[in-house]
């Protein structure tokens, strides 16, 4: 059976990103991409809007892709394309069990492995669409990947649910493409994606967001027909006489992504029910040693930009892991959030020598004109940051910088005090 | 040319009756209007071969459950067809219900259902660790299994067309007229004779019925039964099928465990008049949730991938209606096939057969019958010599289509050139179960169309959903060079 040192699995932004960290000339790393081509879902994303932080320049998908592609370039990092892992367990080592077309199914094992697997399409079953159950009903990237990867459109007329950031490109996207959206419901009281892509993709094509309406009603028996969508009120729930029936041939969904743990089946490692991806600290390491997890698959990111500046940092960490292996297991303490927090990453710190700063993500549970982030430990505020324009849809980040100083018994803690 | 016999509708029922037809030397057509086998009731159902604890005794429905339950041992090794030996409990939370259970044990004695039990508290709770604290007593009812329907209805009529039926998908009846010797069938695609006509159209029966008959002797009454799925990897939450004690609504809410390791939680019982739109209501699905709380605890509803919806084929009597037209000479009922329908299948066939045609024609047994059918495993299931060798002579079974149900290529080119091959996304699924998983097809779709197109030699456009004029890609937009 072939041992590799380091195996990452998934080939998008997360997984060039973690591989470009993780390599090193006495390092054997190993990089498996279930498609034909590396670059994952920046490949279908052929709109601009890539890159600005990351590379300092506004770039395409596909060109965003390209550039993490050609960083690889001379660097020793096989790469094996069109190969599915399909089991993954640990005994001391990673047993990874892959196939391909050339190979079949091929077990190989490792000393660390990376998670860079993405995240799937929340579906209509998931959020329990009622009505009947046509042909027509699709989540956004399946129709992204339809119309820019294999070049067909998947309907004409086309209403919208979720203001996620891919339903939203896409509303854009099928209207030059010809197709008439006809309108996007946003169950919340405020949109899901991005602001500049509320703006530049609906605003700008006269496309309504319905806030704080879902769809209530889908006709059709083996096309779709028409949809109803009806407001809701602060439970969710729908008022009655608010209905607005629309006739399409599309129902697009775009109500959220979810990381993609699923091939991870046969490892036990502490998840997050709030991210639905793994626990981390700010190694990006798992509860279970060796194992990393970055990008989508360890939640959700605005911006591929961050995905790459996580993912490498994994890489780096997976790598120093290698290195350093035989160090003794440190000591944890948990980062806890308060009310106003929906979730931070990492959600545990590793209490070493090292005294890297560590940058926190967190997405907050409402909207905030104002705030105060605070770092705490029991009532000792270690650092204060003031904020603006908190929402859900954007992630905030803080860097704690003064490792050193942290109290290796007391969780950690964010407060946002709101005015 | 003149058929013996014409069967309407190769749901469950008529494509069991088709198989055992197929063992005589009679000419068999079947008739299906959809462009796939097992379309209404039986793609939508709990996929339970129930022990036959529950229906009358007495009635047909009682005699052919239990009958059935046992003739799917027979069906597993002859058809190759999945069976789930789940066992059933029926399950008791007061003093009121446990009366009734205690009558439905002295209904199920009577019924001859083999190996059951009372069971206490404690020896519940030993068997299923997650049932709720509120069950008191139970009924162990071991002949409980479950199956995979559409894998069955699709091997029994593969059997009954390599055993000499003929099948005509895409062909629906359209009027019925009462000849000399026998009948002429109208049909979208031209007219068919026969001397028997079976009707076993499901839901449909009572307009085929009504194409001969004055008077149909029965009226059907749709009943919706909706159900959430949960993913495959809760599998080992549930072991056992759990029913509730009835009310006078049916067989309540069961908790189901299916043969690829998901859940099935339903169904409800709501009175329709449409024949065919099975609408999913959100008041359906709460109560749903409502009712199957009342029997365990911590059941994994974040785990619900797909909610869905299916059409029981009852009628106005309480039992089955399966006889010769008494208006009609040589047009045959088999209608209000609605629960326990699956499981009393290979039974009904057997009667319909042996009891009512053997007793006004003469069958002679076609004596290179052959019962059996290929095994059609997974590549996923296979073990690893088996794979090397699959794999040596297709490298299509290296390459995964659906991640999360772990199908390959060569698995779906299996399911393509099969006797019974699938041509649409939706018969894809039922056959290969591409797409039956977490992503609902966001990461296989597109890979299944490309399959399929490529094997039919059609354009990716001409690829449909469920039947004609449903395909998922609506035009082309790049310029060929």
């Amino acid at each position: 059976m072939k041992k590799h040192d380091i195996v990452i699995i998934g080939g998008g932004a997360g997984g060039l990103a973690a591989a470009q960290g993780a390599s090193a000339p006495h390092l054997d790393v190993l990089l498996l991409e279930k498609d034909a081509r590396l670059g994952g879902i920046l490949n279908q994303c052929i709109h601009t809007g890539f890159g600005l932080q990351h590379y300092k320049e506004e770039l395409t998908g596909p060109e965003y892709a390209q550039r993490a592609i050609r960083e690889l370039e001379g660097l020793p990092i096989t790469i094996k394309t069109n190969t599915t892992v399909i089991a993954i367990e640990k005994t001391t080592d990673f047993t990874i069990t892959y196939t391909n077309e050339s190979e079949g199914e091929t077990t190989i094992r490792a000393t660390a492995c990376i998670l860079t697997t993405g995240s799937f399409e929340r579906t209509r079953g998931a959020i329990k669409l009622p009505g009947t159950r046509p042909k027509g009903i699709i989540t956004a990237g399946s129709a992204q990947r339809y119309l820019n990867i294999d070049g067909y459109l998947v309907g004409k007329n086309i209403f919208i649910l979720g203001s996620g950031d891919i339903g939203l490109i896409m509303a854009r996207r099928l209207t030059l493409e010809g197709a008439q959206v006809l309108g996007v419901a946003e169950i919340l009281p405020h949109a899901s994606g991005l602001t500049r892509n509320i703006v530049q993709c609906l605003h700008d094509y006269d496309i309504p967001l319905y806030l704080s309406h879902t769809v209530t009603d889908i006709r059709g028996a083996g096309q779709l027909r028409g949809i109803t969508i009806s407001e809701v009120d602060a439970n969710f729930q729908k008022k009655p006489h608010t209905e607005k029936h629309f006739e399409v041939d599309t129902l697009m969904l775009s109500v959220g992504l979810i990381p993609d743990i699923t091939a991870f089946n046969g490892l036990s490692f502490a998840k997050d029910n709030r991210t639905n991806g793994a626990l981390v600290n700010q190694t990006f390491e798992t509860s279970l040693e060796g194992l990393f997890a970055a990008g989508n698959a360890l939640h959700i990111h605005d911006l591929v930009d961050d995905v790459s500046a996580e993912s490498l940092l994994a890489g780096k960490h997976a790598k120093a892991y290698l290195e350093n292996k035989n160090q003794k297991a440190a000591s944890h303490i948990d980062v806890l959030v308060d009310e106003h927090i929906n979730y931070c990453l990492p959600q545990r710190i590793q209490c070493t020598q090292d005294t890297d700063p560590i940058t926190f993500s967190l997405r907050v549970k409402a909207k905030h004109e104002k705030a105060t982030l605070k770092i705490m430990q029991g009532d000792k505020v270690l650092m204060t940051r003031k904020r603006q324009h908190l929402a859900p849809a954007e992630m905030e980040r803080i860097t704690f910088k003064n490792v050193d100083r942290l109290d290796d018994q007391t969780p950690l803690s964010l407060k946002l005090e709101v005015s | 040319m003149m058929y013996d016999f014409i069967i309407v509708g190769a749901g469950i029922t008529g494509a069991m009756i088709a198989r055992t037809l197929s063992k005589y030397d009679v000419s068999v057509l079947v008739l299906e209007k959809e462009n796939d086998v097992g379309n209404h009731a039986t793609l939508a159902n709990s996929a339970i071969i129930h022990s036959g604890h529950d229906p009358k005794h007495g009635t047909l429905k009682a005699r052919f459950c239990v009958e059935g339950n046992r003739l799917y041992d027979t069906l597993e090794k002859e058809l190759k067809i999945p069976l789930l030996r789940s066992g059933g409990l029926l399950l008791s939370r007061n003093a009121a219900e446990v009366d009734t259970l205690k009558a439905i044990y002295e209904n199920a004695k009577l019924n001859n259902v083999p190996g059951m039990k009372l069971l206490e508290k404690q020896a519940l709770k030993a068997k299923e660790p997650n049932i709720s604290k509120t069950v008191i007593m139970g009924l162990d009812l071991p002949t409980t299994k479950i199956t995979y329907p559409w894998e069955v209805a699709l091997k029994a009529m593969e059997n009954a067309i390599n055993n000499g039926v003929f099948f005509a998908k895409n062909t629906e009846v359209f009027a019925m007229a009462k000849t000399e010797n026998g009948f002429d069938i109208t049909t979208n695609n031209g007219v068919f004779k026969s001397k028997q006509i079976i009707n076993a159209a499901g839901a449909f029966a009572g307009k085929v019925a009504a194409m001969v008959e004055n008077h149909v002797p029965y009226e059907v009454k749709p009943r919706r039964g909706e159900y959430l799925v949960l993913d495959r990897r809760v599998k080992g939450f549930l072991n056992h099928t759990l029913y509730p004690v009835p009310n006078n609504k049916g067989k309540g809410t069961l908790i189901v465990p299916q043969v690829h390791g998901n859940i099935l939680i339903g169904p409800t019982n709501t009175p329709q008049s449409s024949l065919y739109a099975t609408p999913n209501d959100v008041d359906a699905l709460s109560s749903i949730k409502e009712n199957a709380d009342k029997l365990m605890t911590d059941i994994p509803y974040h785990q619900v991938i797909r909610t869905f919806a299916g059409v029981r084929a009852s009628i106005d009597h309480e039992d089955f209606y399966i006889d010769y037209s008494r208006e009609v000479d040589g047009f045959m009922h088999v209608a209000g096939i609605d629960s326990p329908g699956l499981t009393a299948a290979p039974a009904i066939a057997e009667y319909v057969v042996n009891s009512l045609i053997k007793s006004k024609t003469t069958l002679d047994p076609k004596p290179n019958f052959n019962p059996n059918e290929p095994e059609c495993t997974m590549y996923h299931a296979l073990n690893t010599a088996e794979k090397k060798a699959a794999f040596a002579t297709n490298k299509r079974y290296g390459k995964i289509i659906c991640k999360c149900e772990r199908i390959t290529e060569g698995d779906l080119m299996q399911h393509i050139t099969r006797t019974l091959g699938a041509d649409t996304i939706k018969g894809m699924k039922k056959r290969a179960r591409v797409g039956s998983g977490l992503c609902q097809g966001g990461y296989c779709e597109h890979e299944t169309i490309k399959v399929l197109a490529k094997a039919s030699n059609k354009d990716q456009t001409e690829i449909d959903y469920y039947d004609k004029d449903t395909p998922v890609l609506l035009k082309e937009t790049k310029v060929k060079l």
